[in-house]
């Protein structure tokens, strides 16, 4: 699959997925819509991944949140386009995830008795909140208030640091240069 | 192993100081090979994405980051050709002549071993060559030098309402004195004006070293070695100067690159972390660590982020990122009874919807529908400006050697790190003025962020004295003069000011002494 640069341009951030052993360049936002298998996350933290972050920003799970950090969790740290390298975390990134994701899940289950994605509205909104004030009670996973910073800024980038996001806020884009239409590590 | 054939000089960084030594030796005429950790990199791998730049951003080696507070390494340190100046704003003011006498002047901090007069020249040269937009008159708290060679960036719509808070306080403010072009200069065109500096220059009107020193050495003939990770300095038979670095290529081979004069321009926490690893010969505790502060006395910039919704829109996506307007009103060490130091405000700052600076964490409290609402005015109605403190050298602030490895077998980098007591009088100081400055600009809600490290500077100071200080002030090691370290790991204080202006001067001036004494390197 080939997209042309104005192409990418209107879908925003494309990524290269692996899809039946061959490369596909994709956004996450499609990755997402044509179910593309995860690389590196189980299918219960994608769905963890994917439920926390819309609750943190809505339309992260459409716009492929679960995709865009499983991807990059195969990108070597120098090259990660994740913002958690900002915050000093010791690579390898993956590690952060898969016990940020088991302890949301074990919270969810254990205080509301249901996964992450089958909470009602204002119990997810408990969740967060608990994780961002440090309240989560018997959490077993790491620091619970960068966890909510790290997962809600995969959410903003997905939503809104695209075209696509840009354009949601009215506020124009205006790129010097365009990003390529494949990233390939 | 394989060893190269030997150079004159071998450069480990292509930042802010690799590119200007590189630049100026192979002008002398010198053979110059540049180590560079990170990959190739030219102006159209540039792209507009606040989620692309991090490409630009350190992740590894890991920094282990530890003490009260953090130096927010990975944010300010780089990765690839141009280092962290390919990703920074390009706000170019000078250090203040008592930033440069502080011990002598005040009984704080510590003195650097040349005075301002003697960086003054290279100061006006540096702005002559990349071009810097700026207002002399209008700064009145500028020291001496030539007068910009362009006029100064244009105010936009934040700027002007945050200037009125300002101005409604009788605080000056100056046009900011910027590294970006007002108008076509030598060939590079004027800012288009979006913004996107984080995410690196790709037009040539910001004087990253992708611009301007990197192409003048490879012109005159400098090799560059992308994925070249440095692992440490080699001594020579008798364990004492240095003989070249050692480095892992690509491909994970060892190699030696010999060399009569090693010149480390890494980020200031590897350079200390090199020079600790470098322990060897006459040299037992780390390379030119005699004095046992190789590492010691790391400084950030504690700063805080004032941010103000408006009635008006302000347009803060447009501009450029580092800042429209800046003051240093605040700039009188001994002005406060209760905090020692410097402040420093840049206002008006271009902001992204995402992204570390950008329009989400401003507000990193909300999410949801909330976060939603909020997005949608503050991308149109957010105002920011950032207030710099000084950070006082202390000793127990510090890069040490960790236990752990990275790939290559080097022990990693421990960044430990207190802002002090000082520090955060001074950020309250300017966290309480920033509040009122933006009500007084009729902002209708105002908050800051919490404490962040801005800049990395120290650990590797340079002093007269080689008891207490690592190198001189041509940043030669005192206990190994064919090595030299370049960047803000050098400064003795840290001031309040951006550092990259001055890391330019100080590498200028060391490389034309270099050139001009060469046979002091050669044996």
């Amino acid at each position: 699959m080939t997209l042309s640069r104005r192409n990418f341009v209107k879908q925003g951030l494309a990524l290269t997925f692996t899809v039946a052993g061959q490369p596909l360049l994709l956004t996450p936002r499609e990755a997402h819509a044509a179910k593309v298998p995860f690389s590196i996350l189980s299918a219960q933290e994608a769905g963890t991944l994917r439920a926390i972050c819309e609750g943190l920003a809505p339309g992260a799970g459409e716009g492929g949140v679960a995709h865009f950090v499983d991807q990059q969790l195969g990108v070597d740290p120098d090259n990660s386009l994740l913002f958690i390298k900002y915050f000093n975390v010791a690579p390898p990134y993956v590690d952060f995830y898969r016990a940020a994701l088991s302890a949301i899940r074990r919270l969810s289950e254990e205080t509301f008795g249901a996964s992450v994605a089958a909470l009602k509205a204002g119990d997810a909104k408990a969740l967060i909140e608990s994780l961002r004030d440090n309240k989560a009670a018997d959490w077993d996973g790491p620091p619970a208030p960068l966890v909510y910073h790290v997962l809600r800024n995969d959410a903003v980038d997905v939503v809104y640091g695209d075209r696509e996001g840009f354009a949601s806020l009215d506020i124009p884009y205006v790129a010097h240069i365009e990003p390529p239409p494949a990233w390939r590590q | 192993m394989r060893s190269a054939e030997k150079t004159d000089v071998v450069i480990v960084g292509s930042g802010a100081a690799g590119s200007v030594y590189a630049a100026l030796l192979a002008e002398a005429g010198k053979s110059v090979v540049v180590l560079e950790r990170g990959p190739a990199r030219k102006l159209k791998d540039l792209y507009s994405s606040q989620i692309w730049a991090r490409r630009l951003k350190w992740g590894a080696p890991h920094v282990l980051d530890e003490g009260r507070d953090s130096i927010w390494h990975n944010f300010n340190a780089g990765h690839g050709y141009g280092g962290a100046a390919v990703h920074h704003f390009g706000i170019w003011p000078r250090y203040h002549p008592e930033d440069l006498r502080e011990r002598t002047l005040y009984g704080k901090g510590r003195d650097w071993p040349l005075d301002y007069e003697q960086l003054r020249p290279y100061y006006d040269q540096v702005q002559e060559e990349v071009g810097l937009s700026g207002d002399a008159e209008q700064e009145i708290w500028r020291p001496p030098g030539a007068p910009y060679p362009l006029p100064p960036l244009p105010v936009f719509q934040q700027g002007r309402l945050l200037a009125r808070g300002f101005a409604a306080l009788d605080l000056p403010t100056a046009p900011i004195p910027a590294a970006i072009l007002s108008r076509p200069y030598k060939g590079r065109p004027a800012c288009l004006y979006d913004a996107w500096c984080d995410a690196g220059c790709p037009t040539g009107a910001l004087a990253n070293p992708l611009v301007e020193y990197l192409p003048r050495a490879l012109k005159a003939g400098a090799a560059l070695r992308p994925d070249s990770h440095a692992t440490r300095v080699l001594l020579d038979a008798d364990g004492e100067r240095a003989a070249g670095v050692e480095y892992f290529d690509g491909k994970g081979e060892r190699r030696e690159q010999p060399a009569d004069l090693v010149i480390l321009a890494a980020f200031p926490v590897e350079n200390a972390r090199l020079l600790l690893n470098s322990a060897a010969g006459k040299h037992a505790t780390g390379l030119g660590n005699a004095s046992g502060l190789v590492g010691r006395c790391l400084m950030t910039h504690p700063a805080v982020n004032i941010f103000g919704l408006f009635k008006e829109e302000t347009r803060c996506w447009e501009g450029v990122t580092g800042g429209q307007l800046f003051s240093q009103h605040a700039f009188a060490k001994d002005q406060s009874k209760e905090a020692f130091g410097s402040r420093q405000w840049v206002l008006g700052l271009g902001l992204k919807p995402n992204d570390l600076l950008g329009v989400a964490m401003s507000r990193a409290d909300l999410f949801g529908a909330e976060l939603h609402r909020f997005m949608k005015r503050g991308s149109r109605h957010l105002g920011a400006m950032i207030g710099s403190c000084e950070n006082l050298p202390e000793e127990t602030n510090r890069v040490e050697l960790a236990s752990q490895r990275d790939r290559f077998g080097m022990p990693l980098a421990r960044a430990v790190f207190d802002a002090g007591d000082n520090s955060r009088a001074l950020w309250r100081q300017a966290a309480a003025e920033g509040l009122k400055i933006f009500k007084a600009a009729g902002a209708t809600e105002t908050w800051h962020s919490p404490p962040v490290g801005q800049h990395v500077l120290g650990g590797t100071l340079m002093g007269k004295d080689p008891s207490t200080s690592v190198v001189n002030e041509y940043a030669q090691l005192h206990d190994a003069p064919n090595v030299v370290i370049g960047g803000p790991g050098v400064f003795p204080t840290s001031s309040a000011v951006n550092p990259t202006f001055t890391v330019h001067a100080l590498a200028m001036r060391s490389a034309r002494r270099l050139a001009s004494h060469w046979p002091q390197f050669v044996r």
